[in-house]
């Protein structure tokens, strides 16, 4: 499963459903499986920790709420920070060899057992040994009860996959049997990643919303929120009652910090022990500075993918020809050494699988590097011809474009801006348009009105499906409520079946070569273009000891409870 | 609310005003010349400019200043002593109209009110009674993000919120000339309202007027780069000192920090230069009021 | 003196209403409280939410529901939190409240003192120097000055000695995860208030500069010093007393300032007051935030105002009120 995620500005966790993120200032989501961190850290679990202590963590986004169903609830950071630690998922994504795959986690007693059907049926088995923090088991019973909240919910993030459960059946505490309407692959996202089950003895009944959103005091997992200061901190504590390993620490205070500059000073000095910075300009700048007593994790083999996203759907963009010439007008190589080179990211992306996929898919868009004289012959030969200006025309229309993303982050600010000059000198018109997280993702992309845009493909499970950002049945219409993903609105002859050949196939070379026949059509049709594998960073102090990595899908905090200071 | 213009003009003691003048004057003569100096470099970019706008080098990227980048390039290898200078086009006409539409709306309000008196008084002093409850920069924020964030809706907002000061100012000195003889013998001898503010009020307002116009350069240039720094302001690819003092906030403590110097740099001379010109044009108004006392009430 | 209070703030009520009321008008045009709800487009959610809301009324029945509302302490649910507003302002509040009453104290304090020192000693090095620096202060942007403070008196000197932590903090008001004390908040509190008060710190003492050079060439003070009182004294108790005044009332006028300058402040030392309550709230789009926001900040500069005219009577017994 994969998620495109478009990250409005600060916020937008759009969970196991796919969602664009168009990593702003604040977050990154991401997720993946496939090749791990290349560039992992000096292996820190060999240091011996201390038991206790407390730790104060750098966070760049304030959660809006903590009720984890409500649409309230889409930032990744309150994901990141009071979700994963606190609430029992049935699989969690962890790292086997070199890939990041969904194992189950402890409260399950064995593998759930899916039947193809029809209907198709899960049946999930509990460990009597996993309980909440008052000691009542983790039951078949709550999972019912979270399913049924997401599933009949009013006002709910994300319902994907919920909704294609007919009924929920538990025999016995132990034992939910769940029975799907359709046939639904991606049960394994169920209960994992963006829900994880909440307690139905302290729930049921009662208004949810009320009791959760302000923090929460039970837990399923290491840790229980102690408090949530608004505008201030979250603090965690260790869960007494948990059934797993403890936590070593003492205390983990979540300090949010809204404005960069001052977090990376405030991490300099000490008064922050660990920050996850966006991968901005300035914060790479602070990086290659050198932070004396700092630990830089940068992980390349991230899920997220920057691209030059096309509309396809315009007039100009229809044509193949004016899409390839635009791909030969933007020296990408040139835009990636600059602005990711600091970060170990040397050349640009040559397919639509992100690093962390890069098991999947091809080359194929190697052949797009900076070519003028194929920009010249390509327009030309579809009735192109350059006016006084330079711009190239056709039948009075000049090609002129516009190319939007989020406002305000600056990284592709100044991309746009190589790109515009790029394309000025290859006879392109290229106006920057660029608008606020919730009008572009609430309207201009699933409206279509843009030529270009710049954002970033997330992934965040472990599974090479691209249908949902490339399937012409993804294009936002009034059939899918405007809920399709493929903004780009890419609609080439014979990739639907291609990429529904990698949605269901469990053939695995067969899939393989599924997905690399996409990326040639993709490339070669040149629906869009992209630009690099964004990395991720963690910054440690050397005081910070244990097995800290990050997560594609759980984030940096995901063994928080491994976490503790060098003796 | 008390009278602005009740303390606005407060004698000095007599001793060593000359050299004080002198010393106040000069300043203002630099000032003066420092903004031309200014002006005719941003606005004379195309020829002063040492290299193209806009003309980036990727392969050179960011260098700090050199014999070759005066103050260095950005990180598309922009020379940045061109860049600033075609920013401070924008920032010093977005400063310039916002001074002059908010003045000439403020004149006229408080022509109005200082001059009709009664129910018109009232109403325009009630409006700006308003306008000082709700902070600035709240409003200014709440304006541009319904309106977008171009040029001209900055101008048009900074504008539609600044000119309460000048307005009650203006009041002031009004309520004060209708009183005086020369008016008196004006409605005396038949001249009419638009005669009697045309030929008689306004020209004795000029020193107010100019004094207000420069203060307001000053804090328009200062609340622009605040904008900015919010994510209200100019946006890219537009620049303006504000967005791209705003846009290098995080490189303190990096080897990029001049990025954050320089246009801060700008802003600072351009600011002061504004209010020694402004603080010089008001001694030359009212000797009396030396000590610049007023100077700055006017960053609202 | 109380009469007049009332009075005043009777007179300030209709100038509250109408303001209110054009902010409702213009909050409820540049925003669309169901902007959130759009993004799903379902038309029958849509509809049914606009009749919850009520947003299918005339402009003035929405606007009188939503101000009784307001009276009767019902500030409604924030579209961003899915909380209620009212907590989520009154915390705001507590904690701008404490920046902004140190804020004050300290600039009108360092104000008086720099202004009274350059006027007693007009026209010396240290009068210039002053003016010099006052000039400057006024020359910064907020968040550019607060940029380099945390630099220069926080970073610099803890890198240079070597400290384990640097003398003044600048994330928060209090450090994380530790009982607050009052040393630890004293720290917190130095770089935010000296960027919050830079400039008004510059314009104070220059205004307090120019009114007691006014109230030492006056008749008054040259006849207490030709009775022979000294310097020292005339300056303290007769020049001063008769500055306070205008001082208290620039003050006042500066009060609604100072409410913006935290928003600036708040963001650069990620404090959790009404500055940053509002920049988020105004990014989300948040109507049901921002409406309040400004109602409160309204009344709390109305109120200042307020203080500061009663101050101005008290200090000044030639004013009648």
């Amino acid at each position: 499963m994969q998620l495109l995620n478009i990250e409005p500005n600060q916020k937008s966790r759009r969970p196991l459903t796919a969602v664009i993120a168009l990593m702003a200032s604040a977050t990154l989501l991401l997720a993946g499986c496939g090749a791990g961190s290349s560039e992992s850290a000096p292996s820190a679990s060999a240091v011996e920790l201390q038991q206790g202590g407390t730790l104060v963590i750098g966070a760049e986004q304030e959660p809006d709420c903590m009720d984890w169903i409500a649409s309230c609830a889409g930032s990744i950071w309150g994901s990141y920070m009071a979700q994963i630690t606190t609430t029992p998922f049935v699989f969690n994504v962890r790292k086997n060899g070199e890939d990041w795959v969904p194992e189950i986690s402890g409260i399950m007693a064995s593998e759930p057992e899916v039947s193809a059907g029809p209907p198709q049926t899960v049946t999930y088995k509990f460990n009597p040994d996993a309980v909440w923090s008052d000691g009542t088991p983790i039951t078949s019973a709550d999972l019912k009860y979270t399913a049924l909240q997401i599933r009949d919910g009013e006002d709910v993030l994300d319902k994907t996959g919920y909704s294609a459960i007919e009924d929920i059946a538990t025999p016995d505490a132990q034992t939910a049997v769940v029975t799907f309407n359709t046939v639904y692959a991606g049960w394994k996202t169920l209960f994992s990643g963006s829900y994880g089950l909440l307690p139905s003895h302290l729930l049921e009944g009662k208004d949810r919303a009320a009791l959760m959103a302000d923090g929460y005091t039970w837990s399923g997992g290491p840790w229980v929120i102690e408090s949530w200061k608004k505008g201030e901190s979250i603090t965690l504590v260790p869960n007494a009652g948990y059934w797993g390993d403890k936590p070593k620490l003492d205390k983990v205070v979540f300090q949010f910090t809204a404005d960069t500059a001052a977090a990376f000073q405030a991490f300099k000095s000490g008064q922050l022990d660990a920050i996850y910075p966006s991968p901005q300009l300035d914060a790479i700048d602070q990086i290659n500075t050198g932070i004396p007593g700092a630990r830089v994790q940068v992980d390349a083999a991230s899920g997220n993918l920057e691209a030059i996203w096309m509309n396809n759907a315009t007039p100009l963009l229809k044509s193949q020809a004016v899409r390839q010439a635009l791909s030969y007008s933007i020296d990408r190589a040139a835009i990636v050494e600059r602005v990711y080179g600091p970060l170990g990211v040397k050349s640009p992306a040559q397919s639509f699988y992100p690093p962390s996929l890069s098991a999947f898919g091809g080359q194929d868009f190697s052949v797009y590097s900076l070519d003028l004289a194929k920009v010249d012959s390509l327009m030309t030969g579809d009735g192109w011809a350059k006016g006084a200006d330079g711009i190239w025309a056709k039948d009075g229309n000049a090609a002129n474009l516009k190319i939007t993303t989020i406002s305000g982050n600056l990284r592709r600010e100044l991309m746009e801006q190589v790109i515009q000059e790029q394309l000025k000198t290859a006879g392109f018109g290229l106006t920057i348009e660029n608008a606020a997280a919730a009008d572009l993702f609430g309207t201009i992309l699933p409206d279509g009105t843009f030529d270009l845009g710049l954002w970033t493909l997330v992934t965040t499970f472990p599974d090479p499906g691209l249908s949902f950002a490339f399937d012409s049945n993804s294009i936002p219409s009034d059939a899918n409520g405007f809920s399709g993903l493929n903004y780009s609105r890419t609609d080439v002859p014979g990739l639907n079946e291609i990429l529904a050949t990698v949605d269901s196939s469990i053939d695995a070379a067969e899939r393989l070569k599924a997905t690399q026949d996409g990326d040639k059509l993709l490339a070669d049709s040149a629906t869009s273009l992209p630009l690099a594998g964004v990395p991720n960073v963690l910054l440690t102090l050397e005081k910070v000891g244990g097995p800290t990595s990050i997560n594609p899908a759980e984030g940096p905090f995901w063994n928080l409870e491994q976490w503790g200071l060098v003796k | 609310m008390a009278e602005v213009t009740a303390v606005a003009k407060l004698p000095s003691n007599g001793r060593s005003k000359f050299l004080q003048r002198f010393i106040r004057h000069r300043l203002a003569l630099l000032g003066g010349l420092t903004l031309l100096f200014l002006f005719i470099a941003c606005f004379g970019a195309p020829i002063f400019a040492p290299f193209p706008k806009n003309q980036q080098d990727l392969l050179l990227g960011p260098v700090p200043p050199s014999f070759e980048h005066l103050l260095g390039t950005d990180d598309l290898g922009r020379d940045y002593l061109t860049e600033i200078l075609y920013a401070g086009q924008v920032s010093l006409l977005l400063a310039l109209s916002v001074a002059l539409v908010s003045t000439a709306i403020g004149v006229l309000v408080g022509v109005l009110a200082g001059y009709k008196g009664g129910w018109v008084d009232n109403l325009f002093m009630r409006i700006t009674d308003l306008f000082l409850v709700v902070p600035a920069i709240a409003l200014l924020a709440l304006a541009l993000q319904g309106l977008g964030r171009s040029p001209f809706s900055i101008v048009l907002v900074l504008s539609l919120i600044g000119w309460t000061y000048i307005a009650r100012v203006v009041r002031g000195q009004v309520l004060s000339l209708r009183e005086r003889e020369f008016i008196e013998a004006a409605r005396v001898i038949g001249a009419n309202d638009r005669q009697i503010i045309w030929k008689h009020v306004l020209p004795n307002l000029g020193g107010v007027i100019a004094v207000n116009v420069a203060l307001a350069v000053a804090s328009a240039i200062i609340i622009e780069s605040t904008l900015s720094f919010l994510g209200f302001g100019v946006q890219p690819p537009q620049t303006s000192w504000g967005n791209m003092l705003s846009q290098a906030s995080g490189l303190i403590g990096t080897s990029k920090v001049y990025l954050l110097y320089f246009p801060g740099l700008f802003i600072l001379i351009a600011v002061l230069a504004v209010n020694f010109v402004g603080d010089g044009l008001r001694d030359a108004l009212d000797p009396r009021s030396g000590s610049g006392s007023m100077q700055g009430r006017k960053r609202k | 003196m109380f009469a007049y209070a009332f009075r005043r703030l009777i007179y300030s009520l209709p100038v509250l209403v109408i303001g209110s009321f054009l902010l409702f008008w213009s909050v409820r045009t540049a925003f669309d409280p169901l902007a959130k709800l759009r993004q799903i487009r379902d038309p029958e959610v849509i509809i049914r939410e606009t009749q919850r809301l009520g947003l299918d009324q005339g402009i003035l029945v929405q606007y009188w529901r939503w101000l009784s509302g307001f009276v009767t302490g019902d500030w409604g649910v924030s579209s961003r939190t899915s909380g209620s507003v009212k907590p989520m302002i009154q915390s705001a509040l507590t904690v701008t409240l404490e920046l902004l009453v140190w804020g004050l104290l300290f600039a009108f304090i360092v104000a008086v003192v720099l202004g009274v020192w350059s006027a007693v000693r007009q026209y010396s090095f240290s009068d210039y120097a002053l003016t010099g620096i006052s000039y400057l202060g006024l020359a910064l942007p907020a968040f550019w000055f607060g940029l380099i403070l945390i630099q220069f008196l926080a970073v610099w000197p803890q890198q240079l000695f070597g400290w384990d932590e640097p003398l003044f903090f600048f994330v928060g008001l209090t450090s994380a995860g530790e009982e607050p004390t009052f040393i630890d908040t004293a720290r917190h509190m130095v770089l935010p208030v000296l960027t919050l008060t830079v400039g008004l710190v510059a314009t104070w003492s220059r205004f307090t500069r120019a009114s007691m050079l006014d109230a030492l060439s006056s008749d008054y003070v040259r006849t207490a010093r030709a009775k022979g009182v000294p310097r020292r004294r005339v300056v303290v108790s007769h020049a001063l007393r008769n500055s306070w005044g205008p001082l208290v009332t620039v003050v006042s006028i500066d009060a609604a300032l100072l409410v913006g300058g935290l928003l600036v402040t708040e963001q650069v030392f990620s404090i959790p007051g009404m500055g940053r309550l509002f920049l988020d709230s105004l990014l989300a789009g948040d109507a049901f935030v921002l409406l309040p926001w400004m109602l409160i900040t309204g009344i709390a500069v109305i109120v200042l105002n307020l203080v500061a005219d009663i101050a101005y009577g008290l200090l000044d017994p030639r004013v009648r009120l």
